[in-house]
């Protein structure tokens, strides 16, 4: 795009410059359609081209809608998990982990998938937390789960900071309570017992140690929706370990932890005071002993991938749009030899061959066009089957919604369509009329 | 309104491979004339009719409808030509059955300039009332007896106020009594408003009524005979 036109676009409102670029998608189809129309009124012979010509119609245009509903809904769902992803990983700015695979530690703390990574000791755990940019820093306890769902041992703060205020109850306590994810059945009140392990791992619970649920989180999109959150202490104590506190503890859970009696954490969850800051915390924890990462940047690094891969399904689900239409198109130009006889009448009539030109060729955009709006509705649809199933199945929240970019490509679809549907109606205006006409 | 006279001269129709399937060396038709063609099947009749209103391009000779040589245009031209001066009937009604009898009648204001438009549908409207079909006028023409879809076709012919009617074979699907009735219909219309109406027909009822009469045999145009002063 000339650089004129891109400053003139960067310049607006996004809104303003999406609907610009859908009309510059559909200018093709506009202008054609004012062209070969012009001076014509197709209408009532168009409407009843299409109710004589019905089912043929109907499959023609549920075949287009078919081909765009997969192909916008692909695109859409992609997007909507990128973006779900992207949500769920928002309130983990910087995770220190020991050093390995930065996406197992990403999985691992912010997506809750079981993975077996090395611990960080206390003494280092110490020192992320005493760092003056530190603003909070939590400690992460795996390894029991209840239901199928993971039991996950942290503390008060970082719950807070997590749900940004409890949806009912309040932050656990003691070593007993727990908060339940949004998406668990369990309401305050109830009590679990946490079995060792997760799913089919899963290895019995911990003599009769059971937590009372004191508090739900809201909604965060995120796996912790679906998990149960409880004082890493009761995490490490069940497991019979250190549980973070020399033996002076008064029992009140959470930070500060006694390095000496710490016993270890998969990652530490960290919230610097500033960007600046955060920075500044990856950097200092990027040791031989310790990897510090932004789960955003490791998001955006797997997206950076996908992008490809969703270039690729853009061309594929636009190749396909169009192998459709073309058998389409094909099949009109079979329908137009049907035909053959009516458009005959018509020239024989008097009608201008651009009539007959401009009656096969909105014949075919109607076609097109109700094709593109139902393919539009039908990914709609899918994505919301998709993104309920990705949901259900991830524990991420998916919101798949078409946007601008799909309204973009089935716009660019149907001016290509419009374009490639001359050719059926140049091909009525070579038939020979008297031949037609005497059947 | 006027009828047109036409002039033929030195006319020759070829067919596939250059064969001359009509030849019609010279043919007058006076303007506001009825003119019934007639002739064995196959002698030519229907192309006469074709080359006069434009839609076979003759291989040579001239077709002068008042001041206008057509045989002289191209495609495009003789489409025009065809549009603003000729109603054609043909033998079959040829509608569009999903169209109302109002819809077919009023078939040519779909592609006539935008200031004719709604004259021609009014004059349908009348027409269809004339011929007794204007309290079905919005019925899908598919609903209606032969003789009545045939009336819808005479009505889409005269509804544009063509000068000139063109038939071929207007009754030949007819029984006895609607085809007296058309051919009665026909030439009334056509003679009310002064039009020049050839038509094309074996049915001796519509060469009884027409002012000439034209012989084609074996393709050859022969010299019209008077029936009428």
């Amino acid at each position: 795009m000339p650089d004129a036109v891109a400053g003139l676009l960067s310049g607006l409102p996004l809104w303003m410059e999406d609907t610009l670029l859908l009309l510059v998608a559909l200018l093709p189809v506009l202008v054609i359609g004012a062209l070969v129309l012009r001076g014509f009124a197709v209408g009532p012979l168009l409407s009843a081209l299409l109710r004589r010509q019905a089912w043929v119609s109907v499959v023609f245009t549920a075949l287009i809608a078919v081909s765009i509903g997969l192909g916008v809904g692909l695109i859409a769902q992609e997007r909507g998990l990128r973006e779900g992803t992207a949500r769920a990983a928002d309130k983990f700015e910087l995770v220190v982990a020991a050093p390995g695979s930065e996406i197992t530690a990403m999985l691992a703390a912010v997506y809750l998938q079981p993975s077996a990574i090395p611990l960080i000791d206390g003494p280092t755990y110490a020192q992320i937390a005493a760092h003056p940019n530190a603003e909070l820093v939590a400690p992460l306890a795996f390894g029991d789960s209840y239901d199928n769902a993971p039991v996950v041992g942290s503390t008060p703060a970082f719950v807070e900071y997590l749900s940004e205020g409890l949806a009912k109850g309040r932050v656990f306590a003691t070593e007993t309570e727990a908060i339940a994810g949004a998406r668990t059945p369990l309401g305050v009140g109830d009590s679990f017992a946490p079995q060792h392990g997760r799913g089919d791992a899963a290895e019995g619970a911990h003599g009769d140690f059971e937590y009372q649920v004191v508090g739900r989180m809201p909604m965060t999109g995120s796996p912790w929706d679906q998990a149960y959150i409880v004082p890493a202490e009761s995490v490490w104590s069940v497991h019979g370990l250190a549980n973070g506190h020399g033996p002076d503890w008064d029992g009140s859970v959470g930070a500060p932890f006694d390095p000496e009696y710490f016993p270890g954490t998969p990652a530490a969850l960290v919230k610097a005071d500033t960007l600046g800051g955060a920075y500044v915390m990856q950097a200092q924890f990027n040791t031989d002993r310790t990897m510090a990462l932004f789960p955003g940047t490791v998001l955006s690094r797997l997206h950076a991938l996908m992008g490809d891969i969703r270039q690729v399904m853009s061309i594929l689900a636009v190749v396909t749009q169009v192998l459709v239409t073309v058998g389409v198109l094909a099949g009109l130009m079979m329908l137009t030899r049907l035909l053959s006889r009516r458009l005959a009448l018509l020239r024989a009539l008097g009608a201008p061959r651009r009539f007959n030109f401009a009656l096969t060729w909105s014949y075919a955009v109607t076609l097109i066009v109700a094709g593109a709006g139902l393919g539009l509705a039908l990914g709609v649809l899918l994505t919301r089957i998709i993104s309920g199933v990705i949901t259900a199945r991830t524990d991420i929240l998916v919101t798949a919604s078409l946007g601008w970019s799909e309204l973009h490509l089935v716009g660019a679809f149907v001016s290509l369509t419009a374009l490639l549907a001359l050719i059926p109606a140049w091909l009525t205006m070579t038939r020979p009329v008297v031949r037609d006409l005497r059947g | 309104m006027t009828g047109i006279a036409l002039a033929i001269s030195g006319l020759e129709v070829r067919g596939q491979g250059g064969r001359r399937i009509l030849s019609a060396p010279h043919l007058e038709v006076p303007a506001g004339a009825a003119v019934a063609v007639r002739g064995p099947s196959g002698a030519g009749k229907s192309t006469l009719l074709y080359a006069m209103a434009g839609i076979i391009a003759p291989a040579q000779g001239r077709i002068v409808w008042g001041d206008t040589d057509i045989a002289g245009r191209d495609d495009r031209g003789r489409a025009a030509f065809r549009r603003e001066s000729v109603g054609f009937i043909f033998q079959e009604h040829l509608l569009f059955e999903e169209l109302s009898a109002l819809g077919n009648a009023a078939i040519t204001a779909l592609y006539a300039p935008r200031r004719d438009r709604r004259r021609i549908r009014d004059n349908a409207e009348g027409l269809l009332t004339r011929l007794g079909l204007g309290e079905s006028a919005t019925r899908r023409s598919d609903t209606f007896s032969g003789g009545e879809r045939q009336r819808i076709a005479v009505v889409r012919a005269l509804a544009g106020d063509a000068p000139v009617i063109l038939a071929d074979e207007p009754t030949a699907s007819l029984d006895r009594p609607n085809a007296d009735a058309l051919a009665d219909d026909l030439m009334r219309l056509a003679r009310d408003d002064g039009r020049t109406l050839i038509a094309v027909s074996h049915d001796p009822a519509l060469h009884d009524r027409a002012d000439h009469v034209i012989d084609v045999v074996d393709g050859r145009v022969e010299t019209p005979e008077v029936q009428h002063a």
